[in-house]
């Protein structure tokens, strides 16, 4: 098999499981499980193999497919793995068969219809980060819309009718003027090169006059930003957190947010250079109060999930920081948090999950001395804890710290040249970090240690299924945490591609103005 | 005159004139009132391949030099009308028995079939009229509730409205040009006279009129509502995709520019809006899909903007999309004893429960409906979009997908009421039959085929 046949099993593998788990019989609950299971894992091998062999110092795609699709329109079937969706792809490929795992217990009301829709949303996702074309792109982003809408919507909490249809009416009225910015985009550089296509390589060669750019990116941009999300489009995803089953937020804490940010990466930046660097200022300043709001937010919380779901926003913030930063230090270290927090808030949205189960609480106050009664929860609470502060040798740490470099880097010129904002925001941006000790360190405290209390006590401790979920989350966060520089390697060359072209090789942020 | 071409060329047509004249015999000699639904559906598979035919061997032929003519590109709009009927007459048998039934249905389905061929204004006003007359009767035929005699009556006031609209209009183009072609439609769009506007006016407004366009929809909800699930599902596909295919016929060769455009525009524009809109309100599934046809009408008008040849492109796949979706819809829809309360929303409540195949097949035709990718009405949507960017009108492309957005919500409402409602305890339980069942595939099939493999369909303009 050559190797992009390998990609392609990668992307329609979760499409062949959906298929076959609508083919097992009725009632055969366990079966669905585990073929679900099994195709996440074989999955997860092939993403394995595919990042192995992944090189980084060579530009452009790899293990590419090009074929066309609607002929007339100039669109095409084209996926690849490239520097900025690599470690993406990873991540969704690592958290597929943990979510199922996760889920195995938490799920009895139409168990198959569920596994579908986790399938059908891990196709999506994989084939938003793989497209290389705008229409494929647009078709999968949308695509993930209908199972997240089933699954919140159906599995979730009380007022999860309310959280869902919040969630998807929220990101459709982003995408419906996104939609109309891509099709405009086609039609200009069809008219000024002559041929009509969605080939991505392609399209970020137009030139397009600044106004135009302005318009076109702001269209992209607030679809981009619902998603992160970014303050303030951010208040459908406190509740679509809080009412997702365990499922629903991991996924959307792992994966999905992240569809936001790689899509200021992958589009927004890229297509638009000119108009990217004169709204940075505006992106950067958005980009740190969502990092301080999220996390004064997280500190007034009473219920865990919220806590986790505010954290969120905030360390999504730091991405968009180090992106806007337009430093190759900010920039790569944007990459590494994406991943960083996709692992840590996935892990910590399952832990959640798994003291739901046992208890049907998630409010704060509810708990006390979990350390002694559930000593093996304990640690792995703690171990995510301390990586969601960032402490060093987790993999938080690289994200945060290469983001916050790599500001003050973009700061620094500009602060001489008179332009004190990048400077203020990457100062601003610092306090995050001690916010974000404060709230995690504060939740740890308060619900792990002091009198022990729990309802439904006594409980029992992570079982071996659970264990080994967040064996799985907790190595990966120490190992990209110890040896980033093998992730760091494959991103590398892509990272400084992005740069140079929307920095525009020497401009730096400030001089924009 | 060519004896031979005469044949062929109407081949459809015959075919399905001789199965009218079968089914007339039939009633006569009182045959078993089953043959007539057998009779019916031969007669359309037979109309449907050799429309099928005429379009795959690129048949072109014009036996009524100047008023009937046959191309590849009408043969396949004939077939996509054609085939759109026989999932409707598969779930028709259920409720009508009587052969008037499919007579009716087969000359409605001629009447469509003649003005996708005509090149002469006469020949398509006979074609309009031979479409919508027999509707008028199909409303009234099934009498589920008393106010379906009041729905057809305000249906056929109206439709006659629309009809002398229309002949006024061709009159004062006449009178203007002294030519009854089609062609003549495409000069006044580009006079500035008097006459030659009015005429313009009156024949768009006719046509606004039978698609339902706002402010001439007032027709549509108490119609859907009033007539049985076959007839709404026939109304809200076939006779809609004939009108627009009338229309097409008017502006295929006519460039829509200023300043004609901003009468073109902003009346489907409103159509989008307030369909969709009014639609939230619906409590009774056909009324909330009533409004659902008038936004899509609003689409499929806009899909007439600008001059590119993209036009019939993009109205037909809408067209074809929107037909196989809505018909789907109401093959699988659970049907009670009881209309009126089946057909309230709240029936859909747990449906997924019950009946998890009808659930999801529903949940395909709403999402495709509301236009979100995967489904193939995202493709359609993006299609009439990218006409109207690609003609320039940037404003109205986004207004228009604005307009779209608004629909999104009633149509996840059905998800909702169907996936995460509980039932209550007074549904109609609403068996599935074995015919809807076949209907539903046969709409699945090609949809499937369309959602991945939309090429297939576009590049055959």
């Amino acid at each position: 098999m050559g190797e992009a046949t390998w990609l392609n099993w990668l992307l329609w593998l979760p499409a062949l499981g959906m298929v076959a788990v609508t083919a097992l019989p009725k009632g055969r609950d366990s079966l669905v499980r585990s073929v679900t299971f099994g195709c996440m894992v074989l999955q997860f091998f092939i993403a394995a193999i595919l990042y192995q062999r992944f090189d980084g110092t060579v530009a452009g795609l790899q293990f590419a497919t090009d074929v066309p699709w609607i002929r007339d329109w100039g669109v095409g079937y084209r996926i690849g793995l490239d520097g900025l969706n690599v470690l993406l792809v990873s991540l969704t490929a690592f958290l597929g068969p943990l979510v199922v795992a996760g889920a195995w217990n938490a799920v009895h009301k139409d168990v198959k219809l569920f596994h579908v829709m986790v399938l059908f949303i891990q196709f999506a996702m994989l084939g938003t980060f793989l497209a290389q074309d705008l229409f494929l792109f647009y078709v999968f982003w949308e695509a993930m819309l209908i199972p997240m809408f089933l699954i919140i919507g159906l599995w979730g909490g009380e007022r999860r009718i309310y959280a869902t249809l919040k969630f998807v009416l929220y990101t459709a009225f982003g995408s419906i003027l996104m939609l109309a910015a891509l099709i405009y985009l086609v039609l200009y550089t069809h008219g000024s090169s002559g041929y009509m296509t969605f080939d991505l390589r392609h399209l970020s060669g137009s030139q397009l006059p600044l106004n135009t750019q302005l318009w076109l990116l702001s269209a992209f941009a607030l679809s981009f930003a619902i998603k992160v999300p970014m303050f303030p489009l951010h208040t459908w995803l406190p509740d679509a957190h809080v009412e997702a089953p365990t499922t629903g937020s991991v996924i959307l804490a792992g994966v999905l947010l992240k569809m936001g940010t790689y899509g200021f990466m992958k589009l927004g930046f890229p297509l638009f250079p000119e108009a990217a660097r004169a709204m940075m200022p505006v992106i950067m300043s958005l980009a740190v109060i969502s990092i301080v709001y999220g996390a004064c937010l997280a500190l007034v919380q009473t219920d865990i999930k919220k806590i986790i779901a505010y954290s969120s926003i905030s360390h999504l913030g730091y991405v968009m920081l180090g992106l806007a930063s337009l430093d190759l230090i900010g920039i790569q270290g944007a990459i590494l948090q994406m991943v960083s927090h996709g692992l840590v808030a996935g892990g910590l949205f399952l832990m959640v999950g798994m003291i739901y189960e046992r208890t049907h609480s998630r409010a704060v106050a509810d708990y006390g001395g979990l350390a002694r009664m559930l000593p093996v929860f304990s640690v792995f609470f703690t171990i995510l804890t301390l990586a969601s502060i960032g402490l060093p040798t987790t993999s938080g740490f690289a994200g945060e710290f290469m983001v916050l470099l790599g500001a003050f880097n973009a700061a620094w010129p500009a602060h001489l040249a008179g332009n004190d904002l990048p400077l203020t925001l990457a100062v601003i941006a610092v306090s995050g970090v001690v916010l974000g000790a404060l709230y995690m360190l504060w939740l740890a405290q308060r619900i792990l240690f002091g009198e022990a209390r729990a309802p439904h006590a006594p409980l029992t401790d992570l079982n071996s299924r659970e264990t080994a979920i967040l064996v799985a989350i907790v190595v990966a966060i120490f190992a990209i945490g110890l040896f980033p520089g093998d992730p760091l390697a494959k991103t590398e060359l892509a990272a400084s591609e992005f740069q140079q072209r929307v920095a525009g090789g020497t401009i730096q942020l400030g001089s924009a103005r | 005159m060519n004896w031979y071409d005469v044949v062929k060329a109407m081949l459809p047509e015959h075919l399905l004139l001789a199965g009218m004249v079968i089914l007339l015999t039939l009633e006569i000699l009182r045959g078993r009132p089953r043959d007539g639904f057998v009779v019916a559906f031969l007669a359309l598979a037979a109309a449907a391949a050799a429309a099928l035919t005429l379009h795959m061997e690129g048949y072109t032929g014009a036996p009524f030099s100047g008023h009937f003519s046959v191309g590849p590109d009408a043969s396949l709009a004939k077939f996509a009308l054609i085939a759109l009927a026989l999932p409707v007459v598969l779930i028709s048998r259920d409720d009508f028995a009587e052969t008037r039934y499919y007579v009716l249905l087969l000359a409605s389905l001629y009447g469509a079939c003649l003005l996708v061929s005509s090149d002469s204004l006469p020949t398509l006003f006979l074609g309009l009229e031979l479409m919508s007359m027999p509707v008028y009767a199909l409303v009234l035929l099934a009498q589920l509730r008393a106010d379906s005699a009041e729905a057809a009556l305000k249906y056929l006031v109206l439709g006659g409205t629309a009809t002398a609209t229309f002949l006024m209009g061709v009159a004062l183009l006449y009178g203007w040009s002294g030519s009854m072609s089609t062609a003549v439609f495409a000069a006044a769009l580009g006079s500035s006279d008097t006459l030659p506007v009015a005429g313009v006016v009156l024949v768009v407004a006719s046509l606004f009129l039978k698609a339902a366009i706002v402010p001439f929809h007032g027709w549509a909800p108490d119609a859907y509502e009033g007539a049985s699930v076959p007839v709404t599902a026939f109304m809200a596909t076939i006779i809609k995709a004939g009108v627009l295919f009338a229309a097409l016929r008017l502006f295929e060769t006519a460039p829509v520019t200023r300043p004609l455009v901003d009468v073109l525009a902003v009346l489907p524009l409103v159509s989008m809006i307030w369909g969709n809109v009014a639609a939230i309100r619906q409590t009774s599934f056909r009324r909330m899909i009533a409004y659902s046809s008038i936004a899509h009408a609003g689409y499929l008008f806009y899909a007439l903007l600008g001059a590119g040849p993209g036009r019939a492109q993009a109205v037909v796949f809408y067209v074809v999309v929107y037909g196989i979706m809505n018909v789907l819809a109401f093959a699988v829809l659970p049907r009670g004893t009881d209309d009126e309360r089946s057909d309230r929303l709240e029936s859909l409540q747990g449906l997924y429960q019950r009946r998890p195949f009808a659930a999801i097949m529903l949940g395909i035709a709403m999402l495709s409906l509301a236009g979100l990718p995967p489904m193939p009405g995202f493709v359609a949507k993006f299609l009439v979009f990218r006409n109207v960017l690609a003609a320039g009108y940037t404003g109205y492309a986004v207004l228009g997908l604005v307009a779209s957005y608004l629909g999104i919500y009633f149509y996840l409402r059905v998800i909702q009421y169907m996936f995460m409602n509980p039932a209550t305890a007074d549904q109609p339980a609403g068996h599935p039959r074995r015919l809807a069942l076949a209907a539903s595939l046969l709409c699945l099939a090609p949809a499937i085929v369309l959602t991945f493999f939309p090429g297939w369909l576009l590049d055959r303009f």
